[in-house]
């Protein structure tokens, strides 16, 4: 995939983790006391309290090597400072010498067929002195 | 017509009845469309450019100009994502009900990146083109010196 398409793609699954993320944590987070006039809320120690203290650990991990993958694909942007006036300069100095190497190409393409037309008339004389030899008397 | 379940073909067809024995009684297809055009009740335009982010009623964060640093403004733009998600997961833990405008900072910064990223696609075009030529150039080079050392 072209690299801007990657980048694309990233900047798509940095989203992703994010709503991932925050979902997960609102989904999974134990009840908090909010107030001291009520009791504290009764924490189940079962294997929830284990998942939602790793939980943020591996997301936020997830979510920072996205992003420094992110940085490392633009630094591989083969991108020349310049913009749009240098590369329309060196498609016009292509296009020059395209016109003159298609040219050549072209004096070229023109000898090759007289020469191939030479060759064909000398094997057909060849090939009639051949068959005018072998007259049977 | 239009609304039948198998619409029957337009009757255009009778028009070239004597076609193979004079091509210039029938006539001639219709030219291009130039402009804009209603296609399925959609309005298109031909002249493909990628709209700015004004006129999308989004707020541009990176500086406008002629030449836009692509990878400074790609970093930063990531580096302001990074912060305003951090920013995002405080206000849940301390003001929950005001989460509303740190979700539309986050949505507005994605816009940016993709704008950004989308403006690159014409100077990823015109480089192909370039490749593409000095590709066509070698070969025909190439192709010059193969028949110079068969004749000569």
């Amino acid at each position: 995939m072209d690299i801007i398409s990657q980048l694309q793609e990233q900047v798509n699954t940095i989203a992703s983790l994010a709503f991932n993320t925050f979902g997960t944590l609102q989904r999974d987070a134990p009840p908090v006391r909010l107030s001291p006039n009520y009791p504290e809320p009764p924490a189940n120690p079962s294997e929830d309290s284990v998942n939602v203290a790793e939980q943020p650990k591996a997301m936020s991990a997830a979510l920072v090597q996205a992003a420094k993958q992110f940085d490392a694909l633009v630094a591989a942007l083969p991108i020349s400072e310049g913009g749009e006036e240098s590369q329309m300069k060196k498609l016009a100095e292509l296009e020059a010498e395209n016109e003159l190497v298609e040219q050549e190409l072209q004096q070229q393409l023109e000898a090759a067929e007289q020469e191939l037309k030479l060759v064909q008339e000398l094997f057909n004389q060849a090939a009639d002195n051949c068959l005018n030899l072998k007259k049977p008397e | 017509m239009a609304t039948s379940a198998y619409p029957p073909p337009p009757p255009f067809y009778r028009l070239y009845k004597d076609y193979t024995q004079n091509p210039k009684s029938a006539p001639e297809p219709p030219p291009p469309v130039q402009g804009t055009y209603t296609l399925y009740g959609a309005n298109y335009t031909t002249d493909d450019v990628l709209p700015s982010l004004e006129e999308q009623g989004v707020r541009q964060l990176y500086p406008k100009g002629p030449n836009v640093d692509y990878k400074k403004e790609l970093r930063s733009l990531n580096r302001e994502l990074q912060l305003h998600i951090l920013e995002l997961a405080d206000v849940l833990v301390e003001r929950p009900s005001q989460y509303a405008r740190r979700v539309e900072d986050i949505s507005l910064i994605f816009r940016n990146l993709h704008h950004l990223l989308n403006s690159l696609r014409p100077h990823q075009a015109r480089a192909t083109l370039i490749h593409i030529l000095e590709l066509q150039i070698q070969r025909r080079k190439q192709a010059v010196e193969d028949i110079k050392r068969v004749l000569h």
